[in-house]
Formats: structure tokens, sequence, C-alpha cells
């Protein structure tokens, strides 16, 4: 309806009588609606007598009566009034497709694209509608964008959307043909900790997603494709691991899962554990697991999981850029952040079993497992830890190598090793190592 | 028949690639990003540059361009010319890359790595492995485009 129509309806608000005067349809039917018992009675009531034509009357009176007062409820449609409809802080706004489509980033235009440092509002009112009064607060604990934001979350929702894929009938299933029974028993270790971590980001996201003020529904929006990714990955690597007669394997030993789950000093903390930490350890794994691949199947998996591990990376190190930027010293606390990190990351290597099994995948059986399996995943570590450090020097959160665990600090490479220990321990950081 | 690499070839791959419908199906999509190649030529001649540039769910095809031109791109990718040749082979017998010879496994097998970016923005870099099922879509049409060795 065009807004002057509009207008026009909630000034003049419709009755239940056409402009002659006689009762409309609808208010026909209201009448039925209220008088069930005379219908009900057949031909007395197509023939009703005087006194029942009175209280027919009286009982249409009552009808008219309550659309208009709103009286009962259970019987009677209010009339509509229309004043909704002078509701909008900004009317006329139109987006309209681009070579990309109808983006929800394109959607940020006029007031619709003003996205506030913050957002006090504590309802559900999504960003550019109108509040409504007496709405009782939902408890939103994340309200500052510099605690959620990325600049890119809209492009990235859209590409998650666009690029998703299918487990169930993408996968080329059929080409997973009989392994030896050690590979078998390894990649079916190593898809249950991948199940695990997928566990893990559904977890760790949705437990702060609905802490989210609505004023920043990019972000969420966003997050909601992340978890569905990782519902994903969960369903890919649980059908892999049962395809095969291999089944799920051992429990890892979590404390890694733990620590994302359990950090509760704020969203951002969880970004620097769950997509800087372990996001780009998964990463760099999932890379060598493509590499290594036996059969298109896996190869297939991985490499799509790749994908949107990287998606899920780019929201990470991008909020952890924008939130260095807005909030003062924010670099060193994900510095001291990522120094406990560190300690329990290494914890979990100690743990022998993950090792193991990719030297297995690598060396293609035990026997290579120790020919070259284990060579494969030294220089897997190394890959992840000098993608860790360039992300952190990139974003300008200080590491020192000299803080670092051993276990983790043995795998820089030479040159970041020596650069890493030329920076100072933030003194929180060093606090919190005693 | 074009060589690789030229403008005519990446142009020819690129009409293969988009007329493909298989390539926007799982994994691939709409992708937007500038990619850079880079052909390092034998005895030390200057390598050859070309932007390839994706939009939507398209390739717009690659520009010869300087070495300045990566400056502005996402990433570029780096072999010498032999190593190309190879993966290009490779595909070009089997459909499409395998395990050696994927973009991902080239990235990892050597020492020098194949895709980087001259602005280190990591954010950009990424976009090396967000779309690398798009990259490596269009580096398997190549299969279908009878290619003249340079």
């Amino acid at each position: 309806m065009a807004k002057q129509d509009a207008k026009a309806a909630a000034a003049k608000p419709a009755k239940a009588q056409s402009a002659t005067g006689k009762p409309t349809k609808k208010a026909a039917q209201l009448k039925q609606v209220a008088q069930p018992k005379q219908a009900a009675k057949g031909k007395q009531a197509a023939k009703p007598k005087q006194k029942e034509r009175a209280q027919a009357k009286s009982s249409s009176q009552r009808v008219e009566d309550v659309s208009g007062g709103g009286t009962n409820l259970l019987t009677a449609v209010p009339e509509p009034k229309y004043d909704w409809m002078n509701k909008s802080r900004q009317w006329g706004v139109r987006v309209k497709p681009g070579k990309k489509g109808l983006t929800l980033g394109s959607l940020n235009v006029g007031i619709y694209g003003e996205v506030p440092t913050d957002w006090p509002d504590q309802s559900r009112n999504p960003r550019g509608a109108i509040p409504r009064h007496g709405m009782p607060p939902v408890g939103y604990a994340v309200r500052d964008k510099a605690a959620m934001w990325a600049d890119g979350a809209a492009d990235l929702y859209e590409e998650a959307i666009q690029r998703r894929w299918a487990p169930a009938t993408d996968v080329p299933w059929d080409s997973i043909e009989p392994l030896a029974d050690d590979v078998e028993h390894a990649v079916c270790q190593v898809c249950t900790e991948l199940c695990q971590y997928a566990n893990v980001d559904i977890e760790a996201i949705s437990s702060w997603q609905h802490q989210m003020a609505y004023g920043y529904h990019e972000v969420k929006q966003y997050l909601a494709t992340a978890t569905f990714d990782a519902a994903r990955h969960y369903e890919a690597f649980r059908k892999r691991a049962l395809y095969n007669g291999g089944g799920l394997g051992l429990e890892g030993p979590g404390e890694v899962n733990r620590m994302i789950i359990e950090s509760y000093g704020g969203w951002t903390e969880t970004v620097a554990y769950l997509f800087l930490l372990r996001g780009t350890f998964t990463m760099t794994m999932l890379r060598y697991l493509e590499r290594f691949a036996h059969n298109d199947a896996e190869r297939y998996i991985y490499a799509r999981v790749i994908e949107d591990k990287a998606r899920h990376l780019a929201y990470g190190i991008e909020h952890l850029q924008y939130s260095i930027a807005h909030i003062q010293h924010q670099a060193g606390v994900l510095a001291t952040v990522l120094f406990v990190g560190d300690r329990i990351f290494a914890r979990d290597l100690r743990d022998p079993v993950l090792r193991e099994a990719l030297a297995i995948i690598f060396g293609n059986g035990i026997e290579g497992a120790r020919a070259t399996g284990l060579d494969t995943w030294d220089a897997m570590m190394r890959d992840f830890m000098s993608s860790l450090q360039e992300t952190c020097a990139w974003l300008g959160i200080p590491r020192s190598a000299a803080g670092m665990p051993e276990a983790m600090r043995r795998y820089l490479p030479p040159d970041a090793a020596a650069e890493a220990a030329s920076a100072d321990i933030p003194e929180a950081a060093q606090a919190a190592a005693r | 028949m074009p060589r690789f690499p030229s403008e005519q070839w990446f142009g020819a791959v690129a009409a293969v690639f988009n007329g493909d419908e298989s390539y926007q199906g799982a994994g691939g999509g709409q992708c937007n990003c500038r990619a850079g190649v880079v052909v390092e030529a034998p005895n030390d001649a200057p390598a050859d540059v070309f932007v390839l540039t994706f939009e939507g769910a398209e390739c717009l095809g690659g520009q010869p361009a300087d070495a300045a031109a990566l400056a502005d791109v996402d990433f570029y990718m780096q072999m010498p010319l032999a190593d190309w040749q190879e993966m290009l082979g490779d595909i070009q017998a089997h459909g499409h890359a395998t395990a050696d010879h994927t973009l991902n496994s080239l990235d990892l097998n050597r020492e020098e790595g194949l895709a980087t970016s001259v602005h280190g923005d990591q954010y950009r870099e990424d976009l090396f492995f967000r779309y690398n099922q798009t990259l490596q879509f269009f580096f398997d049409a190549s299969a279908r485009v009878k290619t003249a060795r340079a």
C-alpha cells in the first residue's frame, strides 16, 4: 500500500458498514460467529420469531460494539486501524540487486546503514526499527560494537550461504576403498578429534551468540552460518569415520576444548582461542590432510572444510583487528590471553594420539609414520606456528618466544624465534605465568 | 592454440570455467578477488605477470601486468615456468589436478610456498584459502583447453 493510502486508512478507521450504511460481508460474518445457537436451530433460525429477531438485533449490536471496543476477543475480530503504518524511521529507502545479488551488506543504506558503536537497546528490536515502549530487557551482555564487530561479516555471511555444500550427496563416498587397518584406525581417530573440534565450535559460538545485541545483526547472522558450518563438519567427519568399518576412535584430551568453552572474559577472548589459536591449528592440519588424503572423498571433505574454516579465520582476525583498533591496550590483553592459551595448547600436545594418528596418515601406515610421517608432523607444526606468528604480528599482538612453552617454541621458524625473543613479555602475562 | 602463459590462454580457460555450471556447485560459487599469477621465466628473464579477476560467478580473464600490479592484488601465486607446466600437464593428463599438484599441495610442498602477497594483509591473503576450490576449478578447466608450450 502506498504511504498516502496508509495515512488515509489510519486517519479514517474502517467500519464494518458499507458506504450505503448496510452491513458489510465482514459484519455479517461477525454476526454469524456471535449467534451459533440461532444458526443451529435450522428452520427456526431461518424464520426467527419477533422475540428472537429482537435478540438477534441486540446480539448484532453487541458485535458492532465488540468491533469498536474489543470486549469479546474470542468471537470478534477488531477492525484494523493501520496506525502502525505511519511508523517508519526512513520511508522510501530502496535497495537493488547488484552483480552479487541483493546482499546483506547492500542493505546498509540510509539510516539502516548506521552501525552505532554501542547498542544499549536490550530488546530484540532489529536495527532501524522503532522500539516498542515497555518491552522488558532480554539481557544481552555483548552490546559494544568493538566486542564483536568485523567489517566483512555481511560478506562472509553471503559467502557461507552461497558456497555451502552437502556431505550427504556432494562427497564422492564411493571413492573410499578399503584401507590398511592402521591407516583406517588413524583416519577414524583424526575424524573423531575433528568431530570434537566441530562440537566445540558449535557450543562456543552459540553460547555467545544469544548474548549479542541485535544492533549488529551482520555478525549474529554470520556466526549462525559458522555454527551451521561446524554442524556440517561434524556430520562429514562422523560419516567418514563410519563409512569404512572403522568407526569412531578415542576421545581427545580436550583441555583446549574446555578452555575455549569456558573463556568467559568476553567474546573477543573466545575468538582468540577458537579462531586464532585452535582455528589456525585446525586449518593447517586440514591442509596437510588434504595433501595426504587417501581417496577423493577425503580430499573433497578436507578441501571444503578448509574453505569454511578460512571464513571463520577471516572473521576472527578481522574482529581482533577491529577490537585492537578500538579498545585501549587490547593488543596487550590478547597477548596475555594467548600466553595463557599457549600453555593449555601445549598440554594437549603432550597427548600422543593425534600426533601418531596424523603421522600414520602422512606416512601411509605405521612403518611410514616412522620413516616420514613424524617428519611431516613436524613440518605441519612448523607451518602452524609460522602462520600463527605471522597473523599475530600482523595484528600487532606481541609474542615472545621466551614466554612460549617449549612444546610450541621448538616449531618456531628460526627468524621468527629470534624476532619473537626480542619482544617484551607483557607484565600481565608474566603474572599469569607465575 | 593459445600458449601458457598468455592473455589468450587465460581467456580460453575463463570461457570454459564460466560455461560450466558444475564449477558453481558445492565448494565453488561466487568468488570476488584479484589474484596475481607470476610465471618465473628461465635464464633470469623477467617474469610474466597476469592479474586474474573473479567477480561473482565469473572469471573476467587474466590481464598481463607488470610487477608493480602485484601490490594491488589480494594475493599472487608464483612458480617457475617449468613448475606451472608440470601442474598443467598433470591437469591435462587427469582432467583435474591430482594430489601432488593441487594448489594447496603446491603451497605446502614448495619451500617458498605458492601463494603470497606484497602487502602482508592476512585477511586478503587468506582469500587464497577461502576461494581455493574456485581457483582449483579454474585451473582444472584448463584440461579442456589445448595449450601450446611456451
